[in-house]
């Protein structure tokens, strides 16, 4: 066990924090989800320049080989920049999931292609999509709601289940015949969109690694999705307390700061501890990652879960703690409010994961394991 | 950075197990299990103490000099964890965890060879006289007083709250010796025998029913100087050291999902189906989990020289809503069970129920005592204010 950053990923949080404090904050964000469609090709290219599009693929595949606790501290500094661009679904999720299931030919055509900001995906999946075998290839069918980055993407993955019982994940470039794709805005200004796939031809070549059984694969990919979006729901939550004990050492009533009156402090003190647990909580997430699927879903889902509980306190406690001020798009306060909602609601609401841990915690031996990681086979 | 347990970790675990499949008795466990206040009675903890002076880790926190283990901080977890997994007895602090450090920075050598070893043996039983029934959160307001006279003080006044002081025979105590200048600079640390003439106790009932606390009356009671820890008037600056280790020092995971486990039993044995209560109980173990991590993140920290920061009042802060929180769900998923009360202590005695029942019964007087939690060690209101000023600089 050990919780101690690497000096690289000092310097990775410094740069990227460095940057984004420059070249990105309120008025970018608001530039960028109001006017140009969630997402700036020339912010992309800067991402690809500075290595973060490549940053959790491996060498081979001409990535930087950065961990989970690399892709965390970019997210982190991305939730306190209110970076709208999809990096979630293009990246961590989308090339996950072309770095675990695809084929050598597969992971050539893609990975680089992220890499350099040339490629964006999302990922699709939903009950009852389903692939039919056609010769050689498949067609797929069935309808998904809500795809985090599917508006943008210029391949979409779709999950399908397969005649044979497990999921295959497919690569389908946006102008699939029989895929539509109706794009809208979300409440944090990035984009989602409902897929539609009536029959939409899939090459045999479109399979990811061949694999029909890639269920556990999918799990696995979703779980690592969700920790990083909680470190960026960390990095919002952390922006909110700070901007609101800011305000309220400045803000002036009764002739004295507003963050003198006690019940005011305690509320803050409030706040910040849940930012602590939310870091906390993100921080298990990450490191468990890598551990048994069921150790791995109870950190990701608890995670979720707690982070979407105390983002919700605090977003709402900044608001009031602020004031009229604090309901308008005046301050950036509101994007935060308004990122956490998002996160709330994208890979499983607070309450479904709250009800997945609930499961796993049903068995004794998991409700009372602490979580030191046992190596496999232990 | 990573949560893996180490090949020497698994295999120090496995030690402790071992040792603990031995040492701990089931009566020992059935007493624990029983156990509705803070800490075992001593003869329950006893026993178990001695194991583990045989074993050498009865003070396992120590420093090696001093009799302690040596241990690193991920082993220090590994052995609290799994006495709690276990149930092992929770041997009273006051002297391994709040005055023993203190000796150890603050006393002098004569001190330290008096009373080190006889923390060590289980021999010496200590007590905590802070409180008084003016002087609560306004710790530094006490008016004990302590007259010089020679080589003694003289002590009159009045404590409270005073947890276990009727099965100790030492005393640590905040005394007022001067009303000069500021009022913390007038207060010395006192070490005291609880035989000494003057001293007399009086029992307070929590509650819950159990007696742990207690009002301590000062008659004229003759204190040699010598035990004096620090300097007179300075006994504020040893008083706040020992603070950090009542609110922070201790490792308090291992302890709360343990009591977090038991709870997810009943429920599964009970009302598996109850949507509210499963749903609760959900996200309890995510507020624990997070807990968890923050009390590993200061470990990992503190392994690396690093400063964790003002953290121990925000693990007081929340520590104690958890356990209330646990505590309160174990009462609400029992329903109607939870309303019939045993009165006598220790349960373990009283009672002669099939082994659900007695679970049952246990479950109220917890929950009523461990009201405490957020009020004994400074209450949440003042970790709150702590943390206004040291997080937030408010």
């Amino acid at each position: 066990m050990n919780l101690q950053y690497e000096p690289s990923q000092t310097i990775l949080r410094e740069t990227a924090e460095r940057f984004l404090a420059d070249r990105y904050g309120y008025r970018t964000f608001r530039e960028t989800s109001e006017r140009a469609g969630g997402f700036s090709p020339a912010m992309w290219a800067e991402f690809a320049k500075l290595g973060w599009l490549a940053l959790p693929f491996s060498e081979d595949d001409g990535g930087l080989g950065g961990g989970a606790v690399d892709v965390a501290i970019l997210m982190e500094a991305f939730g306190r920049a209110l970076v709208v661009e999809p990096y979630i679904p293009t990246v961590v999720l989308g090339g996950g999931l072309i770095a675990s299931l695809g084929d050598k030919a597969q992971r050539t055509e893609f990975l680089p292609a992220i890499g350099e900001g040339k490629l964006k995906l999302a990922f699709a999946q939903g009950d009852g999509v389903a692939a039919t075998r056609r010769g050689n290839d498949w067609t797929l069918a069935g309808s998904i709601k809500a795809v985090s980055g599917a508006g943008i993407a210029d391949t979409l993955l779709v999950a399908a289940a397969m005649p044979s019982g497990g999921t295959g994940v497919f690569a389908l470039p946006r102008n699939a015949k029989g895929l539509s794709i109706r794009s809208y805005g979300i409440v944090d200004g990035a984009t989602a969109a409902d897929v539609e796939l009536v029959d939409a031809a899939a090459p045999a070549s479109t399979l990811l690694g061949g694999n029909e059984k890639a269920q556990d694969a999918v799990g696995a990919a979703l779980d690592r999705a969700i920790a990083a979006a909680c470190a960026d729901a960390v990095g919002a939550i952390a922006v909110m307390v700070t901007s609101t004990v800011e305000y309220a050492k400045t803000r002036v009533q009764f002739g004295q700061p507003i963050a003198k009156f006690q019940v005011l402090a305690h509320r803050m003190v409030d706040m910040k501890v849940r930012e602590e647990e939310a870091r906390a909580s993100a921080l298990l997430a990450t490191l468990s990652l890598d551990g048994a699927s069921a150790q791995r879903q109870r950190a990701v889902s608890g995670a979720k879960a707690k982070i979407g509980r105390n983002g919700r306190f605090v977003a709402q406690n900044a608001i009031q703690t602020h004031g009229a001020i604090g309901t308008t798009q005046e301050l950036a306060l509101g994007a935060y409010a308004k990122r956490i909602m998002a996160f709330e609601m994208q890979f499983g609401s607070t309450r479904e994961h709250l009800r997945r841990y609930g499961a796993l915690i049903a068995d004794p031996a998991l409700a009372s394991a602490g979580l030191l990681l046992e190596p496999a086979g232990a | 950075m990573d949560l893996a347990l180490a090949p020497e970790d698994l295999k120090f675990r496995d030690e402790v197990r071992a040792f603990l499949k031995t040492a701990i008795t089931p009566d020992m466990r059935r007493d624990q299990a029983l156990t509705t206040g803070f800490a075992s009675e001593p003869e329950v903890a006893l026993p178990f103490h001695q194991a583990l002076i045989r074993k050498g880790w009865s003070v396992h926190s120590w420093p090696k000099e001093f009799g302690g283990t040596g241990w690193s901080a991920v082993q220090a977890y590994i052995f609290e964890n799994e006495c709690a997994r276990a149930g092992a007895p929770v041997y009273n602090g006051a002297g391994q965890r709040m005055v023993g450090p203190v000796i150890m920075h603050f006393g002098n050598d004569a001190q330290k060879k008096k009373y080190l070893p006889r923390i060590i043996s289980g021999d010496d039983h200590w007590c905590q006289g802070y409180s008084e029934p003016g002087s609560g959160s306004d710790l530094a307001s006490l008016k004990t007083r302590a007259v010089s006279d020679g080589d003694h003080y003289i002590v009159n006044g009045q404590k409270i709250w005073t947890t276990f002081a009727h099965k100790s025979n030492r005393m640590f105590a905040l005394v007022r010796t001067s009303t000069e200048g500021k009022r913390q600079e007038g207060i010395s640390f006192l070490l005291l025998d609880m035989d000494l003439p003057g001293i007399t106790v009086r029992p307070i009932h929590g509650n819950g029913g159990d007696h742990e606390f207690n009002e301590i009356f000062f008659d004229n009671v003759r204190v040699p100087k010598e035990g004096r820890v620090g300097e007179e008037n300075k006994g504020w600056e040893v008083a706040k050291y020992l603070l950090e280790f009542e609110r922070g020092g201790a490792l308090q995971a291992g302890r709360v999902r343990a009591q977090f486990a038991k709870l997810a039993s009943v429920v599964a044995k009970r009302c598996a189906d109850d949507v509210d209560v499963t749903r609760r109980l959900a996200e309890l173990g995510t507020d624990l989990d997070a807990m968890e991590m923050i009390d590993i993140t200061t470990l990992s920290a503190l392994q690396a020289g690093a400063n964790p920061g003002p953290v121990s009042s925000l693990l007081k802060l929340r520590w104690s809503q958890l356990r209330q929180d646990i505590s309160e769900l174990a009462v609400d998923a029992l329903g109607t069970d939870a309303l019939r009360f045993v009165a006598e202590r220790p349960l373990f005695e009283t009672l002669q129920l099939p082994p659900e029942e007695e679970e049952a019964l246990s479950a109220t007087p917890r929950y009523l005592n461990f009201r405490a939690y957020t009020i004994l060690g400074g209450t949440s209101e003042i970790q709150t204010g702590i943390l206004a000023r040291a997080l937030l600089g408010l």
